[in-house]
C-alpha cells in the first residue's frame, strides 16, 4: 500500500512538471523587452519556427562589393535589388536564405530587406519608426508558415506580409514599404553594372551560402513545412507580383506579360502600371494625369528603362523619370512584393490579374 | 529504498534541469537499454542522470565557426528489469527530461525550456547462452516506444512549439534490440561486447494542434566495446571502452523529408562501472563525438555525461546465463 502510494505521488509529481517557458535577456539599455501577450493575429497559428530569436541571424550594414566580386552567384539566382540615387545595392537570395534580414544603411535611408524562403517574399521596409531608427531581427516564429520580424529598440513582432506590428508596444503601427526589385542577377547587372552586393566572404558569419537549406521547397507543390492555407487556383509556389491595399490583394503572374509588358490595370479605387517580362515585374500608382498617358515598353536588356511614355519621358525600373520632359520626377511605387502565390491569399483577399480581364 | 529512490526523483522532478531532442540528440533511450537478465525471478532497477550538450554546428561534416546556439538535454532515467525465466525478460525505460534551447547573439540571450515526462520503452528479451562457446551470451529483444510524453506543449504566450523542443513524440515506435557479449580466454576478467538497435518510428498525427503530422527519422545504433575488471580498495571496478555509431534518418512533417535533420555520428565512449556492493553498483560514461556528418546545418553532439546507480534484488545466482 505505502510502495503504490509512493509511485501514484511520484508520477503525479512528474507529470505536473510538464511545461514550458522563455526568457529573454539584453544587455543593450536601449532596448527593452516586449511582454505583451495581446496578439492581432490568432496566437494559436503562430508556430515557433525552430531556430529560436535571434537564432538566424540578421545581417546589420553587411560589407558590400562590386559586381566583379560577386563569388559564386550564378546569373539565374535571385537578388532583390535597391537603388538610392547612384548608390544601387543587390542582396542575394542566396544570403538572404541564412539570414532574412538585412539592415543596411543606403544614404539616407534607413532600409530593412526583409525576405521570407518560406514565402519567396522579399519585401522592403523603412527602419524609422516614430522618428527613431531601430533594426530588425528574425523571431524564430511563424505565422501562416511567413516570417515574423521584430524590432530591437521595443521587441515588438511584425508579420511581414502583413507590415504590421502585431504585438507588442508598437502592435497596429504600418511599416513604410520601400521599393525593391526581384531580379535574377544577370538582368540586375546588366541593368546597374555599378552595382554593389554583399561580401559572402565577410559577413560576419559562417555559413554555406549558395547551398539552398531547404531541398527542393521553392519548387515543390507539395512539400511544407508548417500547416497554412493552400489556394489551389494557381501552383502554389508560382512567383507572383502582388499589390495590396487594405486586406486585398491582386497578383500578377509572369505570364500575364507574353504578350503585353506594359499593363494599365484599375484595383480598389487606383490606378496602376505594371511592367514585367520573364525575368522581373514592378508597378507603380498612377496619379489621374499619368494614367491618361500611353506606355510604352522599351526594355532592352542594358539599361534601367523600362517604359516610354506618350510625351516621351523614359522611365525606369523603379519609376524615375531618365530623360524626357518629366526627367527627374519619379513615379510612385507601388504597395507591392514579390512572393508565392500561396502566401498571398493566406493573408489577402486576393484577385488574380487574368481572372479579372 | 522506495523512499530513497522517491526524494531523489522528487528532487530533480521539481527543480529546472535540462534535457533534449533535437537534431542528433534526444533523450537517450537506445542509450540506456541492456539491463543484465540475472536469473529468474530477479529484479533490476537503474537510476541513471544523462546530461547532453549540443554547441557544435555543422555543415555536413564540416564544423562552422558559430557557437551561438545551444541544445542542452538533462534526462532521468528509470529502468525496470524483471526475469521470468533465465532466459526470458522484460525491461521498461521511464524517461524525464528537460530540454533548453539558448541563443546567444547580438548581446541577448533567449532561452526556451521545456519539460516533462518523456517517452517510455518496454523490451521483451530472450538470452542464449553460450551461443559463441563458454563465456557468451546473446540477448534478442523486441519492444515498443510508447508516447507518454507531451507532444503539443505551447509557450507561455501559447505557441506551438516545434517537435524537437517537445518531451514526447507523439508517436508508437517499434524496436529491435540484439547484444552480445563474449569473455576473452585469455584474459578471464575481459569482455568484449557489441549491441544493435534499430528503432522504427511511427508517426505523430495529432502535430500542430491537429493540423499537420510528424515522424522522427528512424535510428540505427551500433555500439561496440571491450570491459574489463579490476579490485581496488576491495572494490571491483570494471572500466571499458566503446565505440558507438548512430545514424538517424531525416524527419519527415507532412510525409516530406524535413531538411535540416538527421545524420551519422561516431562516438567513443570510455565508461566505469564501480560494484559498490553485491547489489549496487554505480556506471558512468562519457560520450565525445569523432565524426559527425548531418544533413544540411544542425547542431550536433559536443557532449554527453551519464551517470547512475543500478539495484539488483533477489538475484538467482544459479542462473544460467552468468
Amino acid at each position: 500500500m505505502k510502495k503504490n502510494l509512493f509511485l501514484i505521488v511520484f508520477v503525479l509529481v512528474l507529470a505536473s512538471c510538464s511545461k514550458s517557458s522563455t526568457q529573454n535577456a539584453t544587455s543593450n539599455p536601449d532596448e527593452v523587452e516586449n511582454t505583451s501577450v495581446e496578439w492581432s493575429i490568432p496566437v494559436a497559428e503562430v508556430l515557433d519556427g525552430g531556430p529560436g530569436r535571434d537564432g538566424i541571424p540578421a545581417l546589420e550594414n553587411p560589407q558590400m562589393v562590386t559586381a566583379e566580386n560577386s563569388s559564386i552567384l550564378f546569373d539565374t539566382d535571385l537578388v532583390l535589388g535597391y537603388k538610392n540615387g547612384d548608390d544601387i545595392r543587390a542582396y542575394q537570395h542566396i544570403v538572404l536564405d541564412w539570414h532574412e534580414i538585412v539592415n543596411d544603411n543606403v544614404g539616407d535611408v534607413s532600409l530593412a530587406v526583409t525576405y521570407c524562403p518560406l514565402t519567396g517574399t522579399g519585401i522592403g521596409w523603412s527602419r524609422v519608426i516614430d522618428g527613431k531608427e531601430t533594426t530588425f531581427g528574425v523571431s524564430g516564429l511563424l505565422y501562416q508558415t511567413n516570417l515574423i520580424p521584430f524590432d530591437r529598440a521595443t521587441k515588438s513582432n511584425w508579420s511581414q506580409i502583413l507590415n504590421e506590428s502585431v504585438n507588442g508596444s508598437l502592435a497596429g503601427k504600418k511599416a513604410d514599404l520601400i521599393q525593391l526589385v526581384e531580379t535574377d542577377w544577370q538582368t540586375w547587372k546588366a541593368m546597374y553594372p555599378t552595382t554593389k552586393l554583399i561580401n559572402i566572404n565577410n559577413t560576419g558569419f559562417s555559413r554555406t551560402y549558395g547551398v539552398y537549406p531547404y531541398v527542393d521547397y521553392r519548387t515543390s507543390d507539395s512539400r511544407f513545412f508548417f500547416p497554412t492555407p493552400k489556394d489551389p487556383r494557381l501552383p502554389l509556389k508560382e512567383r507572383v507580383h502582388a499589390i495590396i491595399s487594405d486586406d486585398s490583394a491582386k497578383a500578377f503572374r509572369f505570364s500575364d506579360f507574353d504578350t503585353a509588358n506594359a499593363i494599365k490595370d484599375f484595383f480598389k479605387g487606383k490606378n496602376y502600371l505594371i511592367v514585367g517580362n520573364a525575368k522581373f515585374i514592378t508597378s507603380f500608382e498612377l496619379d489621374a494625369n499619368q494614367n491618361n498617358l500611353d506606355f510604352e515598353y522599351v526594355f532592352d536588356g542594358a539599361s534601367d528603362v523600362v517604359v516610354r511614355d506618350s510625351e516621351g519621358t523614359e522611365w525606369n525600373v523603379f519609376g524615375e523619370a531618365i530623360s524626357g520632359p518629366k526627367q527627374g520626377q519619379r513615379l510612385q511605387a507601388s504597395q507591392s512584393f514579390m512572393g508565392y502565390w500561396f502566401s498571398i491569399p493566406a493573408f489577402y483577399t486576393t484577385e488574380i490579374y487574368a481572372n479579372s480581364n | 529504498m522506495i523512499r530513497i529512490l522517491f526524494f531523489v526523483l522528487l528532487l530533480f522532478g521539481c527543480h529546472q534541469v535540462f534535457s533534449q531532442t533535437c537534431c542528433s540528440g534526444g533523450v537517450p533511450l537506445s542509450n540506456n537499454l541492456g539491463l543484465p537478465n540475472e536469473g529468474k525471478g530477479s529484479l533490476t532497477l537503474g537510476l541513471n542522470y544523462d546530461y547532453n550538450n549540443l554547441n557544435t554546428l555543422n555543415a555536413g561534416a564540416d564544423q562552422l565557426d558559430d557557437d551561438s546556439r545551444l541544445r542542452i538535454t538533462n534526462s532521468i532515467l528509470l529502468n525496470l528489469g524483471y526475469a521470468f525465466t533465465d532466459r526470458f525478460s522484460f525491461e521498461t525505460l521511464f524517461t524525464w527530461v528537460n530540454q533548453t534551447r539558448t541563443i546567444s547573439q547580438f548581446g541577448n540571450e533567449n532561452l526556451s525550456e521545456t519539460q516533462g515526462i518523456g517517452d517510455a520503452v518496454f523490451l521483451i528479451k530472450y538470452a542464449i547462452p553460450d551461443w559463441l562457446g563458454a563465456q557468451s551470451v546473446m540477448h534478442l529483444g523486441v519492444g515498443t516506444k510508447a508516447p507518454l510524453g507531451k507532444s503539443d506543449l505551447t509557450t507561455a504566450e501559447g505557441f506551438q512549439l516545434t517537435a524537437d523542443l517537445q518531451p514526447g513524440s507523439g508517436a508508437w515506435d517499434i524496436l529491435g534490440w540484439l547484444s552480445v557479449s563474449k569473455g576473452l580466454g585469455f584474459r578471464p576478467s575481459a569482455t568484449l561486447s557489441g549491441s544493435f538497435i534499430y528503432r522504427a518510428t511511427g508517426e505523430n498525427t495529432s502535430y500542430l494542434n491537429n493540423t499537420s503530422n510528424y515522424e522522427f527519422g528512424n535510428v540505427i545504433q551500433a555500439n561496440m566495446g571491450y570491459t574489463d575488471q579490476f579490485l581496488l580498495f576491495n572494490t571491483i571496478f570494471n572500466p571499458g571502452l566503446i565505440l558507438k555509431y548512430r545514424k538517424a534518418s531525416v524527419d519527415k512533417v507532412e510525409r516530406s523529408d524535413l531538411p535540416n535533420t538527421g545524420g551519422e555520428w561516431v562516438f567513443v565512449r570510455p565508461e566505469l562501472r564501480v560494484q559498490i556492493t553485491p547489489s549496487i553498483s554505480f556506471s558512468s560514461r562519457l560520450e565525445i563525438p569523432v565524426y559527425s556528418y548531418v544533413d544540411g546545418t544542425q547542431l550536433t553532439p559536443t557532449l554527453r555525461f551519464t551517470t547512475g546507480l543500478a539495484f539488483t534484488f533477489k538475484s538467482n545466482t544459479l542462473n544460467i546465463i552468468n
